[in-house]
């Protein structure tokens, strides 16, 4: 098993660098940063000027491999827009996102197992029969308008929720929360919900399918047997088993929200990283852009690394050698 | 032969599973809707000659100011709206067809591979599909329409290509990890049964099945994934709306009142969304051989 | 003893969530919802108008404008302009920047000469490489001599803010960039990026102290959002009503909408290549005339534009009135087409951004649809400026699009300069004429206007050389946008809308 981790933290890094390597490449085809530099205003020769002083002019090879040379030591260069660190600008929006998808993810996997459990107990009873069909329209509907109709009945029609930003933050140490205080919570709410919406119905039914299949095994009508009480079957027995893909699907979620939260964030205004991303994507910010990919990706690989081993330790059927 | 049966079981239980029946038909109805658009819509959206501005923002047929033949209301540039969801849905599917097929051949070949032969091999597909995962595919559409400098269905499938092969490799990785160890395997292996052949008849019939569950569901998530770059601005170009495209158009206009706009497209997104899932569902459930059906479902 | 500390612990839990509670909005507080945000606190960071709206509350130019778009004296009380390039400015004395060091000319030329760092100030190199000397006579007098002859250079100076020389060289740019030290009449409390900007009063201001002391100005780039943020009551004011939403607001009791003509022409450029169906006048003059503008207006811009005449607007010198728009006459542009051998008409691609100007994509999609009804087959080509604009700078690539343009000199030489002039590398000018529109004998009248020096010869032949574009249609003008903004009837606020869309506090108060 050491050996395995080594192996994928080695290709770990492999696959950072060709996703930083692939970045960099495409933008030579895309926006032109010199544009975005130089301004509106300049002239032919300013933007040449401009583009001799950040290097530009060099060849795509050498400017990727002064980029990761700087990048080991921890300089992801500059923003072109806002010419502050990149991965600073990145880190300041971080404890934002962090919270936000953290949220959401907790919700859904409390709420979305919870009432799984109790949907495939008794998978006929009329408010279960609506709760699964509730599901369904939850998979079915668009983060952006889930985003949009919540806005539109309680900040716009009802007037109690606040639409956009993050209320009142308290800032400890360099984490800048917004727990901690009556109008942080209130702002997280909307956001929270609307990112919430998709995986929670998806963990839902993924609970309630589980526990379908283990229900019917023999151990479990075993245990009915010995008569045991229902808590002990459902939540010993029962749902250990049904808790490994659903564990697994919430930490791919997470790596996934993590890093691509980007509509939720857009239509509630909330300062993270994912808004970060799109406002650096329409500006051909290409140091941020860089920078956040390779975050990102730190981050999905980090946990799909914990997921697979996870994974290996509780199906023995699969091998890794 | 083993096709045979599973055919003709599957055909018994889809007829008599109403929640089968209905998705499929939800299915089926669409793209006859799509395919049948030009003849039955009142109105050809993307013909610029036949669009007029001033019937701009004209509510549905039943309100106060509703006009035939505008069924049901007009967008802010004159389109009929009916109109325009039969053309829209057309362009819904075919991305999310054209996604399926591409990214599902590639991301199936790969897993395969990857499943059955292990080793370097593997490690090699599963770290690109790390790579490719990492990246957004609101990136990945925006710098496409960087590189093709224009707009079009074909720069968003692709661009949902990217990201989306790795589910089906994935997927076809594990189940042919688990077929692998079976013992018909094992057993064809023994008596000397060559690879492209044991791979052909035996692995890859007996792995596909999770492979269709993801390809339904695939359908439905990728119709809502092209919804949501046109939303973000980086999808099909506005003179060839999707369902998708319809809804982020509208819900500028939400807040003022005009809520056709948004309502028709949505609704007739999420029913096919829904659709979709419906039958996914089934065909889930119909090819998961671990569930004793018999006993757990009393209608 | 674990009840008692569970109690406790809800007991805390209370205290501080009752106690971290919203700010009360009070008669001199405001709070304001933007439609773009800050982008850097480096005055030289970017020259983008939202960002100088955000700097002019910190930093002050050695010039300002105020409602009526002439310049006033800010931080030099009066200038001479003794030869074709230099500038003699006497400044104020007395006036402190937010640390206490004392406003010299020192400062001056420190901030002058900074422009001229790609570093920090690439977006205003264009100026700064004009700056030939900026030479310290004594402590409130300075010298700058251009390179070349500018008569409009003092128009720049409303957004040239002055910079503290001995703190902005002593802190790295990553600092200079996030705490602004100016002498402007309202300091930063905090910034916190994406969400908002809190500044507060300046005592000590030259100008005397603003009526309003605590600003929170947000950023709500979603329009919509930005619509029920203000319904909601989480600010007090939002500037960029949305075109979609302005019924509403209008018809809200609540709320009061408060306009004011734009500057910022939005056209579409054509090219001239010879050859080409469109280098034709009678074939630009079917294009302008199949184009219904009052539709567009009405429909398109919901009413928030009103239509432009020629690529200048009436605060701008090169202006003048005796541009008439060409009347909407679909049936006589197909005549004129027909005239030009173009009966069947004939191909033609519209590019344009969607993410710059208000319902960009939707006027492009609309003067497609005019253009077909006359038999001109017109494909879209709409994609987000940052793809969009660097291609227009190449040049080359289109014969058509859509586009707008903002001077900020509010003087037609710099129209002039970046939008028509022939492409070519000697003077470095027609970096924003995409289709490299020519015409040698517009750039010869041009020429002559630099050596003006008389104020009211230059303005008459600029304002000729205007009707003269306009009678080539060198362009095809559309409208001018509507600056629209919304507030709170409750919140009493007493603002009058400036043409260059910033928001200065110090001239907002509340009754």
């Amino acid at each position: 098993m050491a050996t395995y981790i080594t192996r994928r933290l080695i290709q770990g890094v492999i696959v950072l660098l060709c996703v930083s390597f692939i970045c960099f490449v495409i933008f030579r085809y895309t926006g032109d940063p010199v544009v975005t530099l130089a301004g509106v205003y300049s002239t032919i020769q300013d933007r040449e000027e401009i583009r001799r002083a950040y290097g530009l002019d060099r060849p795509v090879i050498v400017q990727y491999v002064s980029f990761i040379a700087r990048a080991a030591k921890g300089d992801f260069g500059n923003s072109y827009v806002t010419r502050v660190p990149a991965f600073g600008l990145i880190m300041e929006r971080f404890p934002a996102t962090v919270e936000l998808v953290v949220t959401a993810v907790i919700l859904a996997l409390v709420l979305g197992t919870g009432l799984g459990v109790l949907v495939s107990l008794k998978p006929y009873a009329a408010t279960n029969r609506l709760i699964m069909a509730a599901s369904l329209g939850g998979i079915s509907i668009p983060t952006f308008l889930i985003g949009i109709l919540l806005i539109m009945i309680f900040s716009v029609y009802l007037g109690i929720l606040p639409p956009f930003g993050r209320g009142e933050t308290v800032t400890i140490g360099f984490w800048r929360t917004g727990f901690l205080t009556r109008s942080g919570i209130a702002h997280l709410i909307l956001p929270a919900l609307t990112l919430t919406g998709y995986q929670l119905a998806v963990l839902l039914r993924l609970t309630r399918a589980g526990m379908r299949e283990v229900l019917t095994e023999e151990y479990i009508k075993t245990a009915w047997a010995k008569g045991l009480s229902p808590q002990r079957v459902i939540f010993k027995h029962a749902l250990k088993n049904v808790l490994i893909p659903v564990v697994t699907m919430s930490g791919l979620m997470l790596g996934e929200l993590l890093a691509f939260a980007v509509v939720t964030e857009t239509i509630f205004q909330w300062p993270g990283m994912g808004n970060l991303l799109l406002k650096s994507i329409y500006e051909s910010d290409q140091p941020v852009i860089v920078t956040y990919i390779m975050l990102a990706s730190v981050i999905i690989l980090s946990i799909n690394i914990l997921v697979d081993i996870t994974y290996a330790f509780l199906n023995p059927r699969i091998r890794y050698d | 032969m083993t096709k045979g049966f599973m055919k003709s079981r599957l055909v018994y239980d889809y007829l008599r599973d109403p929640s089968a029946i209905m998705g499929s038909s939800i299915l089926v109805l669409f793209i006859l809707a799509s395919l049948l658009a030009p003849w039955i819509s009142p109105q050809d959206p993307y013909n610029l000659e036949k669009v007029n501005l001033e019937h701009f923002l004209t509510p549905p047929i039943w309100m106060a100011d509703g006009q035939a033949p505008f069924l049901l209301g007009t967008d802010d540039q004159g389109r009929d709206i009916l109109s325009t969801i039969l053309y829209g849905c057309r362009t819904s599917l075919i991305v999310a067809f054209g996604v399926v097929l591409i990214a599902g051949s590639f991301g199936v070949t790969t897993g395969l591979i990857a499943g059955y032969y292990g080793g370097r091999l593997d490690a090699l597909i599963m770290r690109m599909a790390d790579t490719f995962f990492s990246f957004s595919t609101t990136l990945i559409a925006f710098l496409l329409l960087g590189m093709f400098k224009q707009k079009g269905v074909l720069v968003v499938i692709i661009a949902i290509c990217v990201a989306d092969w790795v589910r089906y490799s994935r997927t076809m990785r594990g189940s042919v990890l688990e077929v692998k160890e079976e013992a018909y395997i094992m057993a064809a292996r023994a008596t000397g049964t060559g690879d492209l052949r044991l791979l052909l008849k035996h692995v890859v019939p007996n792995a596909l099945p999770p492979i269709f569950v993801v390809m339904a569901v695939d359908l439905a998530v990728v119709i809502m994934t092209e919804a949501t770059l046109s939303f973000l601005g980086v999808g099909v170009p506005i003179t060839e709306p999707s369902l998708g495209m319809m809804i982020a158009l509208g819900k500028d206009y939400i807040y003022a009142g005009m809520w056709w706009m948004i309502l028709f497209p949505g609704a007739a997104l999420m029913l096919l969304v829904v659709g979709i899932n419906l039958f996914a569902d089934w065909l889930r459930e119909e090819l998961n051989p671990k569930i004793e059906r018999k006993a757990y479902d009393r209608p | 003893m674990k009840k008692m500390l569970s109690t406790i612990f809800v007991g805390i839990l209370i205290a501080v969530l009752i106690g971290f509670g919203e700010d009360a909005k009070g008669a001199s507080s405001i709070v304001v919802g933007v439609d773009s945000a800050p982008i850097t606190m480096d005055p030289g960071g970017s020259n983008a108008d939202p960002n100088f709206s955000v700097m002019a509350n910190f930093f002050d130019g050695l010039l300002q404008r105020r409602e009526d778009g002439k310049l006033y004296p800010a931080l030099a009380e009066r200038y001479e302009h003794p030869d074709l390039l230099t500038w003699k400015f006497y400044l104020k004395k007395g006036i402190k920047f937010h640390n206490g060091n004392p406003f010299t000319a020192a400062d001056v030329k420190f901030t002058f000469e900074r422009l001229k760092d790609p570093k920090c100030c690439s977006e205003f190199m264009d100026i700064g490489n004009q700056i030939a000397s900026a030479d310290i006579i004594d402590d409130y007098t300075i010298v700058i001599k251009t390179v070349t002859p500018d008569p409009s250079f003092d128009q720049n100076l409303d957004y040239l803010f002055m910079m503290d020389k001995e703190s902005t060289e002593a802190r790295n740019q990553g600092k200079v960039g996030i705490e602004p030290i100016g002498t402007g009449a309202y300091k930063l409390v905090e910034w916190v990026k994406g969400s908002y900007v809190k500044m507060t009063a300046n005592e000590d201001y030259w100008g005397g102290a603003p009526p309003i002391r605590d600003v929170d100005m947000r950023p709500v780039t979603e329009s919509s959002t930005r619509f029920a943020a203000l319904v909601s009551g989480e600010v007090e004011m939002i500037s960029g009503v949305p075109v979609e939403l302005y019924d509403k607001l209008v018809n809200n009791p609540k709320i009061e909408v408060v306009s004011r003509p734009g500057r910022r022409p939005i056209f579409l450029a054509l090219g001239n290549k010879p050859g080409a169906p469109w280098a034709d006048m009678r074939v630009r003059k079917a294009m302008y005339m199949a184009i219904n503008e009052e539709e567009i207006i009405a429909k398109v811009m919901r009413g928030q534009a009103s239509p432009a005449t020629q690529l200048a607007d009436s605060a701008m010198v090169g202006y003048t009135e005796d541009i008439k728009r060409l009347p909407y006459d679909p049936v006589q542009a197909k005549k004129l087409l027909e005239e030009a051998g173009y009966a069947d008409g004939f191909e033609i691609t519209l590019a344009g951004p969607n993410d710059r100007y208000v319902q960009d994509e939707k006027i492009c999609e609309a003067v497609a649809k005019y253009l077909a009804k006359i038999g001109i087959d017109c494909k879209l080509d709409v994609k987000p400026k940052a793809v969009f604009f660097p291609e227009i700078i190449a040049g080359d690539k289109y014969d058509f699009y859509l586009l707008g343009w903002l001077s900020n000199t509010y003087d037609y030489r710099q129209n002039y300069t970046f939008l028509f002039y022939t492409r070519g590398q000697e003077k470095g000018y027609g970096s924003w004429n995409g289709t490299s529109y020519s015409d040698p004998e517009l750039d010869k009248l041009f020429d002559a206007t630099d050596g003006m020096v008389d104020k009211k010869e230059r303005r008459a032949a600029l304002e000729d050389l205007s009707r003269k574009v306009m009678e080539k249609i060198g362009v095809i003008p559309l409208h001018l946008g509507l600056n629209t903004y919304a507030v709170q009837k409750a919140a009493e606020i007493n603002f009058t809308p400036r043409p260059d869309r910033w928001l200065i506090f110090k001239d907002i108060s509340k009754k």
